[in-house]
């Protein structure tokens, strides 16, 4: 139930209300002679008189119920029977004409759509001319697309990791346990939560353990090698940070709670996700306020090809490499156990 | 000639991992059961991908995509079969009339029965 405010009575809403119903309605005024008519002629009934008065109202009401109840039967067969054909065909009518408006949509669309790969298409502009053109030489990257995307669109790059961070703020609102949060650990919950979800699972499985022992270094490693050579080679911090999400939770269950949470819990998650995003925002807007004020920054290409170069290219794409793992490992904890 | 040959042995390697493949796809589809489409699926996971793989590094030639492709390859090799080790071990545990589908046969008692008295 909503609480009330407490000057509720002088907010707008019950004032225009009160004002609305100053204005008497005439159904007000007929309810009121009725009650002013019997009032004068108010007499004392006998006994009989009122037993039959009730017996009579009594009756009525017996019959208005099973009227009510013939019609709630009659509407309750309609529904099981004729209703249910109707609904159903209703239902398999409004599912074909949807699925072909929206084939009939979609191929008009398609109709319409410039040949692929032709030459007078209206996306070979002059942005992308500049992109492929100028792009080396004014963001320092060879990878183009990371050149695009951290640079001349950092701050569409910035948005996408802060809809993961939300996205993860959303999931642990919804699914951390609520013994979780005073950081105790291993509550009478939290232990149910984790024993619930491993019933079924594999235990300590040798084979899995000595794949995982071998593997996840190298996972891990190749996840920063995508994520440091995004500005040189195909890859970048998403790629990166899914990578090192998924070694991260390849160890997990090889290993289980206890051992990933010596290096990964729920501080780790925080500090990490807003220790990155922040620190995008800022190298950003020193970017974006030197650059647009025509100020000197000094932050510079550098030497295309080089690992130090492309300016704050492979800091970004660390940076959202590391929003991305601990999202991926976040999801993949809390939907398990409720907690990180 | 020796390109041609090349081009042979790699189209050879690769059309013969493809057959795996189809074979292994079909079973997975053809078999009912969980542990026999284990069986059909890492076909596809160890035959089908290394010959694919092979055919493509036999084309490639010993360039650093070769050498990634075969760094792939032994990826693969060696996560794949967990994989179905995982699936046949949570099989095993989750399934409650094991015997319906299989003869079971209780390793314990046969162990102690070879071992004993």
């Amino acid at each position: 139930m909503a609480r009330m405010r407490k000057d509720y009575e002088t907010s707008w809403w019950p004032r225009l209300r009160r004002w609305i119903d100053a204005g008497a309605s005439p159904l007000d005024d007929a309810l009121e002679k009725a009650l002013d008519e019997t009032r004068e002629g108010h007499q004392v009934l006998s006994q009989e008189e009122a037993a039959e008065r009730e017996e009579r109202a009594e009756a009525r009401q017996r019959l208005d119920r099973a009227r009510e109840a013939r019609m709630y039967a009659r509407f309750r067969e309609w529904r099981q029977q004729k209703g249910r054909r109707w609904a159903n065909m209703l239902y398999r009518l409004l599912a074909v004409t949807v699925c072909l408006a929206i084939i009939w949509v979609l191929l008009e669309t398609a109709a319409y759509l410039p040949p692929f790969g032709h030459a007078d298409n209206p996306a070979h502009n002059e942005v992308s001319r500049r992109y492929i053109e100028d792009g080396m030489t004014e963001t320092g990257a060879v990878n183009i697309v990371a050149g695009m995307i951290l640079d001349y669109r950092a701050f569409d790059t910035l948005g996408e990791s802060n809809v993961l961070f939300i996205a993860a703020c959303a999931v642990i609102i919804l699914l951390r346990l609520p013994d979780a949060r005073d950081g105790s650990g291993h509550t009478a919950a939290l232990l149910e939560a984790e024993a619930d979800d491993r019933m079924y699972e594999p235990k300590n499985d040798a084979i899995l353990q000595a794949t995982a022992r071998l593997l996840t270094p190298f996972i891990l490693m190749f996840g920063l090698y995508v994520m440091f050579y995004g500005h040189i080679s195909p890859g970048g911090g998403f790629s990166g940070g899914a990578i090192m999400g998924a070694g991260l939770i390849l160890y997990l269950n090889a290993f289980g709670f206890k051992k990933a949470e010596r290096f990964f819990t729920y501080t780790t998650f925080r500090v990490i996700s807003v220790a990155a995003l922040s620190f995008y925002a800022g190298s950003k807007a020193y970017s974006f306020f030197t650059g647009a004020n025509g100020l000197h920054s000094f932050i510079t290409p550098g030497t295309p090809g080089r690992i130090f170069s492309a300016g704050l290219i492979p800091y970004l794409n660390i940076a959202v490499g590391f929003v991305v793992c601990c999202t991926m490992y976040a999801f993949y904890t809390l939907f398990r156990k409720g907690d990180l | 000639m020796g390109e041609f040959l090349r081009f042979f042995l790699a189209a050879v390697l690769t059309l013969g991992g493809l057959a795996v493949l189809i074979s292994g796809v079909f079973g997975v589809f053809r078999f009912r059961y969980a542990l026999n489409r284990i069986h059909a699926a890492a076909l596809n996971d160890t035959v089908g991908i290394a010959l694919t793989l092979l055919g493509v590094i036999v084309a490639e030639g010993l360039s650093p995509i070769g050498i990634r492709l075969a760094l792939v390859a032994v990826f693969l090799w060696a996560t794949s079969p967990v994989a179905s080790h995982l699936l046949g071990r949570l099989e095993i545990t989750a399934n409650d009339e094991l015997s319906e589908n299989m003869n079971v046969t209780d390793e314990k008692a046969v162990l102690r029965e070879k071992e004993g008295k």
